[in-house]
Formats: structure tokens, C-alpha cells, sequence
């Protein structure tokens, strides 16, 4: 009985000095260069067990302003993870070179796992625990939805998604995004084919999620004839019958909604069955490959639309320049959108009245949209607010494109036009909208 | 539009999948499994061929649009697939010592590592034989066939491979052994075969066919980690269809099942194209389903005849 009993005060001993161990390894992997605590103004306040971090009262303004992001550190999307990781730090150290009004900005990082549950409960440790009132997440569209029904709805928490494209999210406007529906696509693709003076396409798409999401639109989007609209399966040996059918549907635009593989299949396919048509295409059968392997000439003329950062930008071009540097490789949109989110979300705490989810909503639109002066940095932007600004004074657009949240969350889309042209993809226009 | 032109694709596909079929149904007939990993070993058969022909591609001479060392490369991609496959015999299924069940389920591992190697050298993306691609055959334009050279090729070479190896079954002594190991093994054994040897030489020949389908496959669509496996479900359909075990029965299977894939797009419009019936009359049924099609077709034929098409004639 005593043994157990002594046997059982170590044991709580022990987990909890792990426990304020974790507390404290998560402090300082998460406060950017400052040893200061955590300061947590919203309603929740500091948890109760979080004793290894000293909360100090609503009154003190030094510290720094926490705001939560959940991300997909490890997962099936770990690669845009890593990409929003790099657009994030720079974005950091963007903000607090200039400071928020003399305070510096940290953000929590929490993993996903990319997947809806994990992401959940990391979203629930940042609002509930750590009490922070605006929360960048996620990466995978349902990963977003499952985090804004399950934590945030009903709250004043701001959520803002950097990477979901899904065009779902639209529905829910409490749910901000940066990255543009992939809907924009299809409604581009529509206004150039129509522009481009075709009234029938044939439209093959890949019969999953994306496919499906991305046909729809543009059928409720085109106004003309659709000769040829059949899906196909990824990763078939053969796509002579969709080639065929095309091509037996006669119009003269095919527009292709699939994968890289599956298009050079079709593409080569056409060549050999020496058919001749105006190409056209989402971003996702854009690529080296494709070019590689199919006959010179063969895509003449081909358009596609892929989603784009603002890339004739200056600000953009910094800030490419500055991920290059650091890193060693050139930005991709994605990390683009995850700058943009921690620009936005410390220009909607500059702006706001008091550091609150209710103060934040208030803001957090306006900073993106017009009828402000057109700020490109975040430098440019707090030398425009001053010492009292409000959130209509500025207009911020970002390395990513005009943002302007609409009424649902959304961003105005920015995509590119690319054109084959002697086999090479040439930029021929862009499209924001 | 025109019906002929679907036959055209179906008679190229067909070819592909008769190739791979029959080297399928080959090894069931005397290794006595399910080999799984068929549609791996074609995938090793179209790599190897595509590295070979990176060095001889510049062999002069065209037969049918294709450069000499074209043929090496394809002759190289046999043995390769061969040589694999009797290794992965010699050191994998021959030492267990499990049933049928536990060499197909060996067999689904195996198709896993030759995936997983092959990954390893060429990364997981797709690429083509640098071979510059063709247009139709002018000729046959004007009766709405578009088929390239390289089509033909690809329907002649099966032709002739088939043809030699029924040669090879019915007029060899090798043949003539390895329909009696099929039929009987023990009999065969008492009569004198060395059923061991038989075996190996079954396996030549079953993987050297993968491996060809594999390289032709790769000239048709293009060479990916996966080709071999997304083809595998549609090739067994094709041998089951024909009477597992039995090579003729895989032949007509695999042209049967080729054929139903590429004629899929013309059920909903088959009042406009076959004479005697209405003119609206259709199935409507979408180009995603034709692999459900040639399934639920295999499977109407097995319950007419269970043992398949040509499931009683042994080879």
C-alpha cells in the first residue's frame, strides 16, 4: 500500500514535469526569437494547465500579438505543407521588421497531419487552449470545412484558409480563404473559349472529385454547345475511345480537365489519328512532361489557365527574390497564399480596435478590399494606416493577386493564360476574377 | 463517324492485350498460380526495352515506322523480362513451400518490388520511346480507318508471335512436353519429362510474352511505374474469360475483351449504327464503365460456361 502509493506520487511527478517540458519545448520552438510569454487576450484565456507558461493580465501591451495556424506538416499534402512553412516565415519576418504598432507577431504552428480529425483537434488547442483569435488553416479542403463546423462556427474566431480550392468552401462565408476556387478555372476557360469564337466544345474530364467539381462549372457557366462531355478513368491503358469520341462529336475546341498522363496519352492519340483541333485545358495538364513527350507542334496553339501569384508584380518579384535566396528554389503559388494569409491577418490586428475574434471579423475583409489607398507591403501599408487608421484606408494586394474577399470568403482569382507556342509555354494573358 | 474505326482501335488494343494474356494463362497452365506480378513483369520488359533503345535508337533501317533498334531494343526487353521472371522462379517460388493461395499472394509481393525497383531508377513519371510519332495511313483514310505504322507493327508483331508459339505448342518436342506437364505433371514426370526444366521454359516464354506486350504497350501509350498494373485486372479478365490455363482460350479472350473496351463508345448509339434495329436505340452507358462491361460480360460467359470459353480443350 505504501509502496503503491509512493510509486503512483512519482509517477504523477514525472508526467508532470514532461508535461510542462512539452509546455515549454513548444514555447520556445514557437515564439520567434523571444523568450516572452505568450499573451492571450480572447475569451478562453490561457489553459488552466498551461502553468509552465506565466500568463499576464489584459493590460500588458509589449508582447507579442499570437495567432494560430494549422497546417500539413506531415501527410499526404506535406509538400504544400513545406511550401506554406517557407511563405510563412518570410511573411513573419516581413511583419515584425516593421512591427505592428511596436508589437511582433507569432504565430503557433500545429500540425494536420493533413488529415480532418487531426486537424480538428489542433485547431481546438489553438482556440481552447491557447485562445488565439484568428486561425490560418488548413491545406486540404476537408480538412478546412471539418476545422470551421466543428471549432470555429459559433465563435468569433477568424478563420482563413491558405491553400483549399475546393469549390465547397464557397458556401461558407464565415470561412476566409486566400487561394482562388478552382472554379475561376472553369469560368476563364469558358470566357476565352467563347472569346476565341467557338459555340461547341468537347470536354473530357477525369472522373473524380476534381473533375467533376471543375465540369460542372463550366457547364453551368457556357453559354454554347457542349458536343462531347463524357469523363474518363485515371491511369487506363488506352484513350483511343475518348479521342475518337471527340473527335466524332465534331467541334472544333476540345477542352481537357485531367491529369498530365492521361492528356499526352490523348494528345498523342489525336496526333497519330491525325486529328486537328483548338486545345484547351485546366492547369493540372500544364507540365514538362507533357511537352517532353509529345510531337513538336503537335499543341500549337494550345491555351491553359493555371492559377497564378501576381507574378508582374513588384512585390511579388521581392518577395521571389527573398524565397530564392533563402531557400534556393523559386516560390510556388502555394507559398505565395501563405504569405498573403499572415500579411492579412496582421493588418486586420493593426486595423482592429481591441485584439479580439470579434474586433478581427470586423477588419480582416476590409484591409484586402478597394476603396482604400493600394498598399503592396506591409511596410507600405502601416505607413499609409499611421497611428489610427482604419481598415477602408488601405487596399492591400498581395504577392498572390488583388485578394478582395468577396461576400463568401472568396479571393478574386488571378490565373495565367499560357499559350503553346513553337512548344514552349509562352504567357499570353492574365485573368483576375 | 465510323464503326470501323472503333474496330481498328479495338483490333490494335486486343493485340496488346492477347500478348500479355497468353503468357498469363501459360504460366497458370504449369506453374499452376495466379501470377500477379504478370503486369510488373511487363512494366520491366518496357523499361528495359526503353534503355536499350536509348543506345541502339540511332540503328538505321525503318521496318512499318520503326527504326531498326527499335526490334533490338523489344528483343532486349523479352530476355529481360525473362531473365527476371526465371530469377524471381529460381529464388522466390520454387523454395516456398505453400499452396496455390500462398504463390498468388507471394506473387502480388513480388509485382510490388519489381513496382518499387523500378520507381527507384526512373522516378514515378511517365516517358516515351524517342521515337517520333506518325500520322494515319493516308490509304486508309477514306474508309474512316486512322491507324499509324506503328498500329500495324504492333497487330503484325502479336500475329507473328502468336502464331509461333502455337507452332512452338503443337510441332516441337518442347511444346509437345509442355502440354502433357500442363495436362498431367506426375504422368508426365513418370514418362520421363523433367517437368523442373519444363517449368523454367515455361516461364521464359510466358515472361518474354509479358515483356513484349509490355514494350508494345509502352509504343501505344507511354511508359509509366504503373502501365503494367492498370493493365493487369483487364488481362485476367481476358484469360478467365477464355478458360484459364488454356493459351487458344486466352488468344480468344483477349481479343474479345479488347474489343468490348474500344467498341464501349458506340452502345449508346447502336440504333444509328447496326441496320435492323430503330434508329434511337441505345444503351446509355458511358466511356468510364467499359472495363464493368468486359467484367460483366466475363461473367455472363462463365455462367454459360464455367470452365470458359475454351476451358475443356487442355494445351
Amino acid at each position: 500500500m505504501g509502496d503503491d502509493s509512493n510509486i503512483g506520487r512519482r509517477d504523477v511527478l514525472k508526467a508532470t514535469g514532461a508535461g510542462a517540458l512539452v509546455v515549454t519545448a513548444g514555447c520556445v520552438s514557437t515564439t520567434d526569437d523571444t523568450a516572452t510569454p505568450t499573451e492571450t487576450d480572447a475569451g478562453g484565456g490561457g489553459g488552466d494547465d498551461d502553468t509552465a507558461t506565466p500568463t499576464d493580465g489584459d493590460d500588458m501591451n509589449e508582447g507579442p500579438y499570437s495567432i494560430g495556424m494549422v497546417n500539413s506538416l506531415t501527410g499526404s499534402l506535406s509538400a504544400f505543407g513545406q511550401r506554406n512553412e517557407r511563405g510563412m516565415e518570410l511573411a513573419l519576418a516581413d511583419v515584425n521588421e516593421t512591427t505592428i504598432n511596436g508589437r511582433e507577431l507569432d504565430i503557433i504552428v500545429e500540425d494536420s497531419e493533413s488529415q480532418a480529425q487531426s486537424g480538428v483537434s489542433a485547431a481546438q488547442k489553438l482556440v481552447n487552449q491557447d485562445g488565439v483569435p484568428f486561425v490560418i488553416g488548413a491545406v486540404g479542403s476537408g480538412v478546412s470545412l471539418s476545422i470551421y463546423e466543428s471549432v470555429i462556427q459559433g465563435t468569433d474566431v477568424v478563420q482563413l484558409s491558405q491553400n483549399s480550392t475546393s469549390p465547397d468552401l464557397t458556401n461558407f462565408p464565415g470561412l476566409l480563404r486566400m487561394s482562388p476556387t478552382g472554379s475561376t478555372q472553369s469560368t476563364a476557360l469558358s470566357d476565352i473559349i467563347a472569346e476565341d469564337g467557338y459555340d461547341s466544345v468537347a470536354m473530357a474530364w477525369v472522373n473524380n472529385d476534381y473533375g467533376q467539381g471543375l465540369a460542372e462549372t463550366f457547364r453551368s457557366e457556357w453559354d454554347g454547345d457542349i458536343a462531347y462531355d463524357q469523363p474518363h478513368d485515371q491511369g487506363q491503358s488506352s484513350y483511343s475511345s475518348t479521342v475518337s469520341g471527340m473527335a466524332n462529336s465534331e467541334a472544333d475546341a476540345w477542352l481537357f480537365i485531367t491529369y498530365q498522363p492521361e492528356f499526352t496519352a490523348m494528345a498523342q492519340e489525336a496526333f497519330s489519328n491525325g486529328y486537328e483541333a483548338q486545345f484547351y485545358g485546366a492547369d493540372s495538364v500544364q507540365g514538362s512532361d507533357v511537352l517532353d513527350n509529345t510531337p513538336e507542334g503537335s499543341l500549337d496553339g494550345m491555351k491553359v489557365v493555371v492559377p497564378s501569384a501576381a507574378v508582374s508584380q513588384e512585390n511579388y518579384q521581392n518577395f521571389a527574390a527573398e524565397f530564392e535566396s533563402e531557400y534556393g528554389e523559386s516560390p510556388t503559388s502555394w507559398s505565395a497564399f501563405a504569405y498573403d494569409c499572415v500579411v492579412t491577418a496582421a493588418l486586420s490586428i493593426a486595423t482592429a480596435d481591441e485584439f479580439t475574434g470579434a474586433a478581427l471579423q470586423e477588419t480582416v475583409r476590409d484591409v484586402t478590399r478597394p476603396e482604400g489607398q493600394e498598399v503592396f507591403t506591409f511596410a507600405e501599408a502601416m505607413e499609409v494606416l499611421g497611428e489610427d487608421g482604419t481598415p477602408s484606408d488601405i487596399d492591400y494586394q498581395g504577392v498572390s493577386g488583388p485578394i478582395d474577399f468577396d461576400e463568401n470568403g472568396d479571393p478574386v482569382g488571378f490565373l495565367q493564360i499560357l499559350t503553346v507556342d513553337g512548344h514552349e509555354y509562352t504567357q499570353t494573358g492574365t485573368i483576375s476574377g | 463517324m465510323s464503326v470501323l474505326e472503333f474496330l481498328a482501335n479495338g483490333l490494335v488494343f486486343s493485340s496488346i492485350i492477347v500478348l500479355s494474356s497468353i503468357g498469363l494463362s501459360l504460366v497458370y497452365s504449369i506453374a499452376d498460380f495466379a501470377n500477379f506480378a504478370h503486369g510488373d513483369t511487363m512494366t520491366v520488359g518496357a523499361y528495359a526495352a526503353l534503355v536499350t533503345f536509348g543506345f541502339v535508337g540511332a540503328l538505321g533501317g525503318e521496318v512499318l515506322g520503326l527504326p531498326l533498334g527499335f526490334f533490338v531494343a523489344l528483343a532486349v526487353g523479352v530476355g529481360v523480362a525473362a531473365v527476371v521472371a526465371v530469377v524471381t522462379h529460381k529464388l522466390v517460388y520454387e523454395p516456398l513451400d505453400v499452396d496455390s493461395i500462398g504463390l498468388l499472394i507471394t506473387s502480388i509481393g513480388v509485382a510490388f518490388v519489381y513496382r518499387a525497383v523500378i520507381q527507384l531508377g526512373f522516378g514515378t513519371g511517365f516517358i516515351e520511346f524517342e521515337i517520333t510519332l506518325l500520322r494515319p495511313i493516308e490509304a486508309l483514310l477514306p474508309y474512316g480507318i486512322r491507324m499509324t505504322l506503328h498500329d500495324v507493327a504492333i497487330v503484325v508483331s502479336a500475329a507473328v508471335l502468336v502464331a509461333g508459339l502455337h507452332t512452338l505448342l503443337q510441332y516441337t518436342d518442347l511444346g509437345r512436353k509442355m502440354r502433357a506437364t500442363a495436362d498431367n505433371p506426375s504422368l508426365a514426370r513418370v514418362s520421363g519429362i523433367r517437368t523442373g526444366r519444363i517449368e523454367l521454359w515455361t516461364w521464359i516464354i510466358g515472361a518474354g510474352l509479358a515483356g513484349a506486350g509490355g514494350v508494345f504497350l509502352g509504343l501505344y501509350n507511354n511508359i509509366s511505374p504503373r502501365m503494367g498494373f492498370n493493365i493487369l485486372l483487364v488481362v485476367f479478365a481476358a484469360v478467365i474469360l477464355g478458360g484459364i490455363g488454356s493459351v487458344y482460350g486466352a488468344m480468344a479472350g483477349g481479343f474479345l475483351i479488347g474489343m468490348i473496351n474500344q467498341l464501349t463508345p458506340l452502345l449508346p448509339r447502336l440504333g444509328q449504327e447496326l441496320p435492323l434495329i430503330p434508329e434511337s436505340f441505345g444503351i446509355p452507358i458511358g466511356i468510364e464503365y467499359a472495363n464493368a462491361i468486359a467484367f460483366l460480360i466475363m461473367v455472363a460467359v462463365l455462367l454459360l460456361r464455367p470452365s470458359g470459353i475454351a476451358g475443356e480443350e487442355a494445351t
